[in-house]
This record gives C-alpha cells, sequence and structure tokens, in this order.
C-alpha cells in the first residue's frame, strides 16, 4: 500500500515537472519564433537610427550672455573672436577695441584672463583703429587712422600649466603691415599673406579707387630671398560705387561689389606690376545694390549679400563655346527680410553666417543650401563670429552684450536634395550628380546617392537579361520535360551551384573571364546570332532524323544533352567569324571604333564614337552575377512549375495538346505567380550582392548605360568606403543610408514574393 | 507522310521544347567550365614545371617556365610568354616576360641542371648553382652540387631553428608579456586617477598602493625591455653569422646572385625528377599549404592562419544560428497555429534570407562591434578606453561570427521546418496519445528523427559562412593576422581580428602589387575554398534526400 502511495505521488511530481517543462519549453521556442521578427526589425531600426543625425535640423542654444564692463571696451569694439573647448565646458572670447587693445574674457565669469595691445605699424603708439576686417576667425584687417594698415592674427590656445589646471593662452602676432596708404582717404582694407610670404594689401578709398600694394617675395636663382613691392590703384572699369571687398587666402584676386549690382574682378599675377584689367560682371539686373562680398572656405565660392536680403554663392563657370570663365549664381540662401549687412564664411567647411541690419544671423550651408539656424536676440547684432571648431558662436549688439552660442550642426553638408538632386559643385561648369568622398582639407564632399543606385539598377538589369531566359527556360525544362532519374540529379547540381561562393564567381569573372572577354568581345556577340542559328539548322535537320529509332530516346527529355554540342558549334563558328567581322565591319580593331568611330565599312560607320570599352564592364557582371541569381531564379520557379497539380496537365494532354502546348497554354499560366516570386527574390539578391561587383567592375560612380563600362552599386561601395569612413561622421552615416535603400528595396521585393508564394501555395494546396 | 509529320514537328512546338532544353544546357556548361576553370589552374600550380631555356637570334638566352603562347595585341605576332622569375635581378622586377616567336633560334632545350629556388623574398630563382660558400656548418655531403646544396640548406635551417628558433620564442613570449603589463600599467594609472577625481571612494592608503604598484610595473616593464633588447641583439648575432652560408647562383645571361642559405625554403631541379619525385614534390607543397604560414604578403607559403580562422569563425557562428534557427524552426513547425503570426514569422524569415550580405556587415558594424562591444570594452576594461585602446569596441571574430550567424538563421529555419515536416502526423499523434506532453515528444520523438534534416541545415548554413566575405570585411577580418584568434586566457582571443580564406582570395587578387605572381595563390586557394563549400554542401544534399526517402516509406 505505502509503496503504491509513494509511486502515485512520484509519478504526480514527474508529470507536474514535465508539464512545467513543457510549458517553459513552449516559451522559449515561442521566444526564438520571435526573435526573429525581432532581428529583422532591429535590423532596420538600428540602421535607421545611425543615419538619422544626417537629417537632424541645427540648433543654438545660447550659453553665456553678458554686458561688457565699460573697463573692457574703453573704446568701440571693432572685432570679436570666440573658442570653445571639444567637451563645451570652456567658452573663452576676446574684444578687439578701436584703441587696440585685445581682451580676452573667459565667457563663464567674464573674468578678463588677459590683455594685449596691437601695434601700429610704424610705431604711432596713439594711432586708433578705423574699421577691421575679419577674416576667418582669428585674422582682422586693419586700417588705423594715420594711413596705415596691418593683418594680425589672435590664437587661443587651450593649455595646461604644471599643476594639471586647464588654461587658456593667448597670442596676438601682426602678419603683415604697410606704413601708408596713397591715392585717398582709406575706408576699409583688406591684407593677406600668401604661403610663399607674398602680402596683398587692398584699400578701398573714398573716392572709389582701390589702393592695391604687393610685396611679393621670391627666390631668386641663388636661392636668396628678394621682395619686390609693388603698387597701384584701380579705377578702370568699375561701374558703380564699391560697396564691399573681397580677396582669396592668398591674395591673387580681389572681388569688389557695386551699389548697382555689379561685381568687378581683377586677379594679380605674381609679376604684376600695374593694374590689372577688370572682369566685370551685371550680376543683379535691377541694380540691387550689393552690400557684402566674402569667400566661401576654398576661395572658389563667392558669397554675394544685397540689401533686399539675398544671399547667394556665385561661381566661375565655363559658359558656351568660347570656353571662356563668367561668374553665375549656383546658390540661393535663406533671404534676410533687411539688407544683408556682413556674410562670415566658416574656415573649416562651406558653412556661412549672414547678418542682417535687422540683428539676426542666418546660419546656412552653401552646397546643400540648407538653412541650418536663425539666431535672433534681443537687441540687434551687430558683430558674429564662429569659435575655430566651429562649434560655437559669439555675437556682440550695439550694447556691448556678447553672447555666445553653442552650435549644434552635425551634418549640414547632406540634404535630401544633395543625396539625389544634380547639384552644382565647386569646380564643376554645371549640375551634376556626382559621389566622391575624399579629397583636400578645402574639398567639398559630394553625396549623391543617385549615380549609385543607377549603378545598383543597371548592374541588376544586365544580370536579369542574362540570368531570367537561361534559369526560366531551364526550370521550364527540367520539371516538364526531363526524365524523372535526370531531374533528381540536376535539382542538387543547381543547390551545389547555388553554394559557390560569390568572392569565388567574383575572382574568376574579374581576373580570367575579363581577360578574355576583352579579346574575343566580337565573339560574345556573334555567338548571340550564330547559337540561334546552328539551332534552327538542327532544328530543320532535327525533323528529319527524329523518325529513327535511337532519337525517339532523345526525346524523351535528354534534349539537352544533344544541344551541348549545338551550343559548343555554335560559339565555335562564332570564334571563327570574329577575326573576318572585326576585320570587316570595325576595321580590325574593335575596341578602337567604339572609341572613335571611325569604320571604313558602311554598317559601321553611323557610329559616332565616345565610348570606352572597360576590360571589368557590364557584360562581365552580368555574367558573374548572373551566375550567382540562376540557381536561386531556377529553383523557385522549378518548385511552382512542378507544383502545378499533374491533374492539370494530364487534362490538357489527354484533350490532344501537345507537350509544348500544355506546357504553355496550361502550366505556365498557372505557375505565373511563382515565376513572378522567383525573378522578384533573384532580383533582390542581385541588388544587394557585394562581392561580385566589387571585383569584376571598376566601382566608378558614374551615370552610364552603355554595357562596356562598369559602375559602382550601393552594395559595393559601402564595402569600399566604410574603412575609411569615421565613426558617426557624415560619410558614415551616408553609407548607412545606402544600407537602408538596400534593406527597403530587398524588403520591398522579398515581401512581395512571399505574399504571392503564399497565395499560390493555398490555391494549389486545394488539390 | 514525312511532310506532315514534320509541319506537326513545327505546329506542336516542339522546337520550343528544344529552345528551352538550350537554356540548360548553356547553364550546364557554363557551370561546368567555372569547376574546370578553377579545377585546372588549381590544381595545376604545385606540380613542377618543367624549366626551358630559349635562345635568341641575337645569342641572348631566356630561362623560364613555359607558360602560354599568344599574339601581340599590337604588332599580330606570335609571342610566348616565360615564368623567368629572378624579379630582383630583373631592371622592370617582373617574374613574368613576353618573347616573339620570330627571334627564337631553334627549340626550347631542357638543361638538367637547373635549379628552381623558392625564397623567403623575391620570389622564385631560376638559374645555376656557381659556387657553395657554406662556412657555419659542418661537412656537407652530396655527390651533386643539387644535393650538396640541399643538405646545406637543411644544415643551415636545423641551426637556425635551434639557435634563433628558440630566442624568438622567447622574445614573442617577452611582447606578450609586455602587453599584458601596459595594460596593467594603464588599469592602475585609470583607478588612481579615478580616486583623484573623487568618483571612486579611496583613502590616501589606496592611492601609495596603486603608485607602488605602478613603479613595479613600470620596472617590470623596463626589464622586459632591456631583455627583448638583448635577445634581439643576440638574434642579429646569430643570424649575421648564418647569413655568411651562402650559394652563389648565375643565371641563363651570367649574372650572379649571391643568396644566403636561410632565405631558401627549398630547391628542386625539374627538369631532372622523375614522376614520382614530382608527386612528393607536390605533396609537399600541399602540406606547406595547409600548415604554413603565407610569405611575400600572402602570394606564397601556406594558408594555415587562414584555413583556422574560416573554421574558428564557422564553429563560433554555430552559437548563434543554431540555437537561434532551431527554436524558430520548432516554433513554426510545431507550435505556432497558423495566423497571422506565423505569416509574419514567414515573411521575416524569407526577409532575413534576402537582406543582402553587406547589409548584415554594416548592422554587425553599427550593432556588434561599436554598440555591444563598445559597451562591453566600457564595463570591462574602462581604462583601456580612457587610452583610447579599444577591444572588444573594434572588428574581432567574434563579432563576424555573430553576424554571420544571424546571416545562416533563415538556412537553418527552412531545414529544420522541412525536417519536422517530413515526419508523419501519426507519429505525433502516438506519442501525445501515450501521454507524453508536447515537449517530451519533441524531445524524445520528432527531434532525433529529424537530426538528419537539422544536420543538413546546419551543414548547409556552414556552407554559406564559409563562403561569405563581404559582411567579414567590416567586421573583422584582415589580410595577415599576427595571431591566430585563440587563447587560453579571457577573451580568449575572440577579440582578434583573423584571417579567412574568401577574403584571402579578394585580397591577393586585387590587392596585391603583383597580381599575375598572385594568380597561382588565388586559384589554390579558389580551389581550397570552392572544394571545403562543395564538399559541405553535397554531404547536406545526401543526408536530406536520404532522410527525405526514409519517411517516403514510412508514412506508407
Amino acid at each position: 500500500m505505502a509503496i503504491d502511495l509513494k509511486k502515485s505521488v512520484s509519478n504526480k511530481k514527474t508529470i507536474r515537472i514535465a508539464k512545467l517543462w513543457d510549458a517553459l519549453a513552449k516559451y522559449i521556442i515561442t521566444f526564438g519564433g520571435i526573435a526573429v521578427i525581432v532581428s529583422v526589425v532591429l535590423i532596420l531600426l538600428l540602421i535607421v537610427s545611425v543615419t538619422l543625425p544626417l537629417f537632424e535640423s541645427s540648433t543654438a542654444t545660447p550659453v553665456e550672455a553678458t554686458k561688457l564692463a565699460d573697463s573692457v571696451v574703453k573704446a568701440r569694439p571693432m572685432g570679436i573672436g570666440v573658442s570653445m573647448s571639444a567637451d563645451g565646458n570652456f567658452v573663452t572670447s576676446y574684444v578687439l577695441t578701436a584703441d587696440g587693445e585685445i581682451s580676452v574674457i573667459n565667457m563663464r565669469d567674464l573674468r578678463v584672463i588677459g590683455e594685449s595691445k596691437v601695434k601700429c605699424p610704424g610705431s604711432h603708439e596713439d594711432a586708433r583703429i578705423l574699421h577691421a576686417t575679419p577674416y576667418g576667425q582669428d585674422q582682422f584687417s586693419l586700417l588705423w587712422d594715420n594711413g596705415a594698415a596691418s593683418m594680425i592674427e589672435v590664437k587661443l590656445a587651450d593649455k595646461y600649466d604644471s599643476a594639471g589646471n586647464r588654461y587658456i593662452a593667448h597670442d596676438v602676432y601682426t602678419r603683415a603691415g604697410i606704413e601708408k596708404v596713397t591715392g585717398g582717404s582709406p575706408v576699409k582694407s583688406i591684407i593677406r599673406k600668401s604661403e610663399e610670404g607674398t602680402v596683398t594689401c587692398a584699400v578701398l578709398l573714398h573716392n572709389n579707387k582701390i589702393f592695391i600694394k604687393r610685396i611679393v617675395r621670391e627666390e631668386d636663382l641663388l636661392g636668396d630671398i628678394i621682395e619686390k613691392e609693388v603698387s597701384f590703384l584701380l579705377e578702370k572699369d568699375i561701374p558703380g560705387q564699391v560697396t564691399s571687398i573681397t580677396m582669396d587666402e592668398q591674395g591673387s584676386f580681389l572681388f569688389a561689389g557695386t551699389d548697382n549690382g555689379a561685381i568687378v574682378r581683377w586677379a594679380f599675377e605674381d609679376d604684376q606690376e600695374s593694374a590689372p584689367d577688370a572682369e566685370v560682371t551685371t550680376a543683379f539686373i535691377d541694380k540691387r545694390r550689393i552690400t557684402s562680398l566674402v569667400m566661401i572656405f576654398g576661395d572658389v565660392s563667392l558669397a554675394v549679400g544685397d540689401e533686399k536680403g539675398e544671399v547667394s554663392t556665385w561661381l566661375r563657370v565655363r559658359s558656351g563655346d568660347s570656353g571662356a570663365r563668367k561668374l553665375r549664381k549656383i546658390h540661393s540662401l535663406k533671404s534676410h527680410p533687411d539688407p544683408v549687412v556682413d556674410l562670415i564664411p566658416s574656415r573649416r567647411n562651406k558653412l556661412l553666417i549672414s547678418l542682417d541690419r535687422g540683428g539676426s544671423a542666418y546660419i546656412d550651408y552653401m552646397t546643400s543650401e540648407r538653412h541650418l539656424i536663425t539666431v535672433t536676440n534681443d537687441r540687434p547684432l551687430a558683430m558674429v563670429s564662429f569659435s575655430p571648431r566651429g562649434n560655437a558662436m559669439l555675437g556682440l549688439d550695439e550694447k556691448n552684450n556678447l553672447i555666445a552660442w553653442k552650435l549644434h550642426m552635425e551634418h549640414p553638408e547632406v540634404s535630401w536634395k544633395t543625396l539625389f538632386a544634380p547639384v552644382h559643385y565647386e569646380g564643376y561648369d554645371e549640375p551634376d550628380y556626382v559621389w566622391q568622398t575624399t579629397g583636400g582639407e578645402d574639398f567639398e564632399a559630394k553625396f549623391s546617392l543617385t549615380p549609385l543606385l543607377f549603378g545598383t539598377f543597371k548592374g541588376t538589369l544586365y544580370a536579369m537579361l542574362f540570368s531570367v531566359p537561361l534559369a526560366l527556360f531551364g526550370a521550364v525544362y527540367t520539371s516538364q520535360f526531363t526524365s524523372y532519374e535526370f531531374r533528381r540529379v540536376i535539382k542538387p547540381a543547381v543547390e551545389i551551384m547555388a553554394a559557390v561562393p560569390s568572392v569565388v564567381i567574383g575572382f574568376l569573372v574579374a581576373l580570367w573571364l575579363a581577360p578574355i572577354m576583352e579579346r574575343w568581345i566580337i565573339t560574345f556577340f556573334s555567338a548571340l546570332i550564330t547559337i540561334p542559328g546552328i539551332f534552327i539548322i538542327f532544328m530543320l535537320c532535327w525533323q528529319r532524323l527524329r523518325h529513327a529509332n535511337w532519337a525517339k530516346r532523345i526525346e524523351r527529355g535528354y534534349e539537352f544533352m544533344a544541344l551541348v554540342p549545338v551550343v559548343l558549334i555554335g560559339v565555335f563558328v562564332a570564334y571563327e567569324v570574329t577575326p573576318l567581322l572585326e576585320n570587316m565591319l570595325f576595321d580590325g580593331n574593335f575596341k578602337q571604333w567604339l572609341f572613335d568611330g571611325k569604320s571604313s565599312c558602311w554598317l559601321t560607320n553611323w557610329w559616332s564614337g565616345g565610348m570606352r570599352y572597360d576590360q571589368r564592364n557590364s557584360i562581365i557582371i552580368s555574367f558573374g552575377l548572373g551566375f550567382a541569381v540562376i540557381p536561386i531564379i531556377f529553383s523557385i520557379a522549378e518548385d511552382s512549375l512542378t507544383n502545378v497539380p499533374q491533374a492539370l496537365n494530364a487534362a490538357s494532354l489527354a484533350l490532344g495538346a501537345s507537350r509544348w502546348q500544355t506546357v504553355w497554354r496550361v502550366v505556365l499560366p498557372s505557375a505565373i505567380p511563382g515565376i513572378f516570386a522567383a525573378i522578384m527574390i533573384g532580383f533582390g539578391r542581385a541588388i544587394g550582392e557585394t562581392m561580385i561587383v566589387l571585383m569584376a567592375t571598376g566601382n566608378t560612380p558614374i551615370i552610364d548605360l552603355s554595357p562596356f563600362n562598369g559602375m559602382r552599386t550601393l552594395s559595393a561601395n559601402i564595402a569600399v568606403e566604410i574603412p575609411e569612413a569615421p565613426v558617426g561622421g557624415t560619410l558614415y552615416r551616408t553609407l548607412f543610408l545606402c544600407a537602408v535603400l538596400l534593406f527597403v528595396l530587398t524588403f520591398f521585393l522579398n515581401t512581395l514574393a512571399e505574399v504571392v508564394r503564399e497565395n499560390l501555395r493555398k490555391k494549389y494546396g486545394r488539390f | 507522310m514525312n511532310r506532315d509529320a514534320s509541319k506537326g514537328f513545327w505546329r506542336q512546338g516542339e522546337p520550343f521544347v528544344w529552345a528551352t532544353g538550350t537554356a540548360l544546357s548553356i547553364t550546364l556548361i557554363i557551370m561546368a567550365i567555372l569547376l574546370v576553370v578553377v579545377m585546372v589552374n588549381g590544381l595545376g600550380v604545385f606540380w613542377p614545371k618543367s624549366v626551358a631555356e630559349a635562345t635568341f637570334n641575337d645569342g641572348a638566352v631566356a630561362l623560364g617556365e613555359f607558360q602560354k603562347d599568344s599574339k601581340n595585341n599590337e604588332t599580330g605576332e606570335e609571342e610566348f610568354q616565360f615564368k623567368t622569375a629572378n624579379r630582383d635581378l630583373d631592371p622592370q622586377m617582373q617574374d613574368f616576360h613576353w618573347y616573339y616567336r620570330k627571334n627564337l633560334k631553334g627549340e626550347f632545350r631542357y638543361p638538367t641542371d637547373v635549379i628552381v629556388m623558392e625564397r623567403m623574398e623575391n620570389g622564385n630563382f631560376i638559374g645555376y648553382i656557381k659556387e657553395i660558400k657554406a662556412v657555419n656548418v659542418e661537412s656537407i655531403k652530396g655527390e651533386t652540387d643539387a644535393s650538396r646544396l640541399r643538405d646545406a640548406i637543411a644544415k643551415t635551417h636545423a641551426r637556425y631553428e635551434s639557435e634563433v628558433g628558440t630566442i624568438l620564442d622567447k622574445t614573442s613570449g617577452l611582447a606578450d608579456d609586455l602587453q599584458n603589463i601596459r595594460y596593467a600599467i594603464l588599469k592602475v594609472k585609470y583607478d588612481s586617477e579615478q580616486i583623484q577625481l573623487g568618483k571612486r571612494s579611496g583613502v590616501q592608503a589606496e592611492l601609495d598602493r596603486l603608485g607602488a604598484e605602478m613603479k613595479k610595473l613600470v620596472a617590470e616593464e623596463e626589464r622586459i625591455k632591456e631583455t627583448s633588447d638583448e635577445l634581439v641583439k643576440e638574434q642579429e648575432l646569430y643570424e649575421s653569422a648564418l647569413r655568411k652560408n651562402s650559394v652563389i647562383m648565375a643565371d641563363s645571361a651570367g649574372r650572379t646572385k649571391e643568396i644566403p642559405l636561410v632565405d631558401i625554403v627549398r630547391i628542386y631541379q625539374p627538369n631532372n625528377m622523375g614522376y614520382p619525385a614530382k608527386v612528393w614534390h607536390y605533396i609537399s607543397k600541399v602540406f606547406e599549404l595547409l600548415t604554413a604560414d603565407p610569405r611575400e604578403s600572402n602570394t606564397e607559403g601556406g594558408l594555415f592562419p587562414a584555413i583556422f580562422g574560416t573554421i574558428m569563425l564557422i564553429f563560433l557562428m554555430a552559437f548563434t544560428s543554431f540555437p537561434l534557427g532551431v527554436m524558430a524552426g520548432i516554433y513554426l513547425r510545431e507550435y505556432a497555429k497558423d495566423g497571422v503570426m506565423v505569416r509574419l514569422v514567414r515573411i521575416a524569415v524569407n526577409n532575413l534570407a534576402g537582406i543582402p550580405s553587406i547589409v548584415y556587415g554594416i548592422f554587425g558594424l553599427g550593432f556588434f562591434v561599436y554598440q555591444v562591444g563598445g559597451t562591453l570594452d566600457s564595463w570591462i576594461y574602462p581604462e583601456r578606453v580612457a587610452a583610447g585602446v579599444s577591444t572588444f569596441g573594434t572588428g574581432g571574430i567574434i563579432w563576424a561570427s555573430m553576424t554571420l550567424g544571424l546571416l545562416t538563421v533563415p538556412v537553418v529555419i527552412v531545414s529544420v521546418e522541412e525536417a519536422l515536416g517530413a515526419i508523419p502526423m501519426g507519429v505525433r499523434e502516438g506519442s501525445l496519445a501515450l501521454g507524453a506532453t508536447k515537449f517530451q515528444t519533441l524531445v524524445r520523438v520528432l527531434l532525433p528523427m529529424a537530426s538528419p534534416g537539422i544536420m543538413t541545415g546546419f551543414i548547409l548554413a556552414m556552407a554559406r559562412a564559409a563562403g561569405e566575405v563581404a559582411p567579414l570585411m567590416i567586421t573583422g577580418v584582415v589580410k595577415l593576422a599576427p595571431t591566430l584568434p585563440i587563447d587560453w586566457k579571457f577573451p580568449f582571443g575572440f577579440d582578434r581580428k583573423f584571417m579567412h580564406l574568401g577574403f584571402h582570395i579578394y585580397d591577393i587578387g586585387f590587392q596585391s602589387p603583383n597580381v599575375e605572381a598572385a594568380k597561382p595563390m588565388v586559384y589554390i586557394t579558389t580551389l581550397l575554398l570552392l572544394l571545403i563549400v562543395l564538399a559541405m554542401t553535397s554531404v547536406a544534399i545526401v543526408l536530406r534526400n536520404k532522410m527525405r526517402k526514409r519517411y517516403q516509406i514510412r508514412s506508407i
């Protein structure tokens, strides 16, 4: 009894444990199922989340705002500057006043932490500054009331003292100076010092002339440095009153804007002795007053602010047939309600601050034409300045209040427009789609995804041209006409074909096939004609031969074996006629003909040339990618064809239809959704394939449908560029955007295919 | 009669049937070509090629392995290519040269005393022995110059192994120690900084202790550096002595080159080798391929690190892919009720299978490497993060394998589903009717029955992982990894970068400076990878077909 009781207790226990396990397993396994959905969603969410900052709006947060003490601004402020540490904890600014004093101020507590005095050239201690033109974050061209002009540079640097405490060191350098401006009373000066040490000074005078003085440093034959001074007046061909002038960093050209909407340009050679010719452009037909001119970082684009509040950038582009460069408006930035009074370019990228008379400042990015930030203040701003890191902005209003803003502008160079629309880049003569991510320091990064999308679809298109007919017809043949034994061999063979690593295919087509194709390209094209030709001849013969007993056996599902020699003969004939064709049609050199279009044969002399033959081209891609997707299309199409109920087939044959008629009219229409799904999935696979395109194309991002050159696809682009992309940078995020595009494209295709197949399964599940 | 029949032939659409057959033949031909090209080019690489001597009309002589005949692209004249090797004697540093047939005087000759020498640097040398200068080894034996040279090389290598080899072992051990000490120093520095900044509680005593430890570590570092410097000096001494053992070789033009014996990997006389000798040479080369490290920027030597990296990668991948795939497969077939959920999971599976591998790669980079790896780093090694050193936060085999794991999950799911689906319902019903719970049925009945099918999925997933390259390129594969990605200490080398056969193909085929010279190696690597993948796939397919048959019979 007792034993029995024990047994039943232990049984109950066993059952309880079993049930517990059962319940637990259910949850764990369900978790596994859901984890798959989660991973798909997670992948999408993660890559999207990386790209989001690209489109984040920029912000300016006021960090410090205080009135400057009178002791600091004993005279009128002429210039300001700011520096913010990378962590944003230390903001330091300085103010340059008319008496030449520079006061460095810790913005946290408004303590003056350093003072310097700028000396006037020629040691006039009591000279005062009449006008200061800022350049970049730290340079000022000063005009003194005694007629001297100089250029100074103010440097703020984070330093650590011996105790490890941080402090800000400041240095003021006078880079260049001239003692006397002649030719009239000066209004405004600009001085630049080039890398070689050539100093160029341009001073706008009251009498609408521009005084130029250049001190050219040259090395003579003996290696000695000689300085040559030249000065002249620019006065000819100025169509109106000059309102503003600007010069490039090297001092090699000068722009002047007038009060009647004209822009004048002078270029200085190293050996310039007298005034150069002026190049006058009527920029605005409505003769509006140009109020401010400045060169965008890189010294290629000219930013123009006018009295209507419009800000535009201009480029000298080659126009018409003459090839002469003419100034043309390229980008229009956000318009101000009031006249523009000042433009301040960043010295790191193509950012531009524009300040209007109403005192609000706009920060815009030139290339993307993105308006990033509108900075307004209670009182109108009189002056603004960028920090060298570009992370802070400083403004000074009329009442000597100093305000610092922390700027948050992560990726100003990217907008939907730069990603997908043509953009007029510096150095280009017209708007274009360009992907180019590396260049010099003042390089304008070009992030157009259009050529990549184009390349993706081009590669896929060529691959599909090759693979779809082969795979589909092959699937039709295998599922409908071959013998059962053979089908059992061919399906695993195709699966093995699918397993061939893409890196192997890529390597073979790029290093083995591409050189062969380059040599035998004519053979390839002739084979497209000779194989069908030989096939037709073979068919004509076959209709006589097929009644023989041995031939009947072939027609029971072994046709493809008889066809192998037919195809090979077709290729052989193409190979034999190649030299003949090439000599006859292309004067013996197809590539040359492709390039210059010269031919003595009437059949081919219509071609105007201009096409280059790259060894790694779209034909190679169509073989490589095609080989990779054939097994995919083949097996899905074969499955859906085989799954068409035998009853349909049998009924059709019983009604007297031939085997081809049955397939064409009965089987194929029933399996169409499956075939569609097969093509969709194959398409999706071709779109995302990386290694083959990476290896077998030149990876040049061009927009050209020609089969004789390559492309760069989204996937290859990621593989090529990601090793050089700094984490969190614009390129990094743009590459993630490429991945998002790929994901979305393939997700769409695969979901579509899956839905179609699901319906097909349901439909034929009934049979 | 005949005419009617032939009319019917066209009317019934028979030619179309034949046309579809053409598509299949073309596909099969292309596939065959692929396999044949890889086989022919790959298998032939290690077979010792005869060295031909060509004499030209102007008296010049060229010595090299005959490559191929061709027609010059510009002049259209017949020419042939020799692999003349001796890159260091050629003004253009080329291994391959083209010659015009018309300049050839007479036939090729095959001198028997030609030596082909594989070297550590500058590729092969083809030429004749002029003088053996073996001063540092005991008497060398041999009847011919070649056998004497072989003996001298063997003895020099043996001495090198015993003298320099041991030093190298010691220095590599010291390098590890040095790395560990540097990390320890970083840790101490970080700890004391934390205490100073007040972020961690600690008293002066603690700081003092850290200071003392720091001093000890720095002294230790110094000591190791000194020892290793001494060892390096000693090594140089030995090496310079051994490098005096050399051979002076002459090429066909009589130019001589002195080659230290330690730089010679092996020599052979292809024109003087019988069939067994060639087979033996072939086998030893294959052995070298499978076990040795690569040389000459991966274009010569072995593939061992790449093979090891590939296997390790697949092994680690299994930990992500298999459990997730099996669970999801079981869920779909055994647990889920037909409905929206199943549809969604199925769509997700299909999408997971269709997402381009490069997208997986970039996901692996963004999620595994930077997010998961970065977080791990800041938990485990905050001191290294502070010093800007990433351990997990940079590409490594663990992240690459997890990325691949995710990529291969759909393969496993589909196979598991199919395997479970093939089991007749009666089996389940029988088990349940006997009172087993669903889980018991699954574990004790269904899974054992489905195991060949599940195995198929595993093998297919591994084959897929072996062939994928794109996602690895951004998650941690490198062209040359200094150490194997395995270790006995945490983190077991899983954070290391690794080499991979597929990437090896891409790297040496497309990134190497001398593509022509690298070609044999690319083909052999391709062949190896293809063999591995195709063998795995074939095994999987055979397993699956066997299983299918088994249940077809049972269900009757």
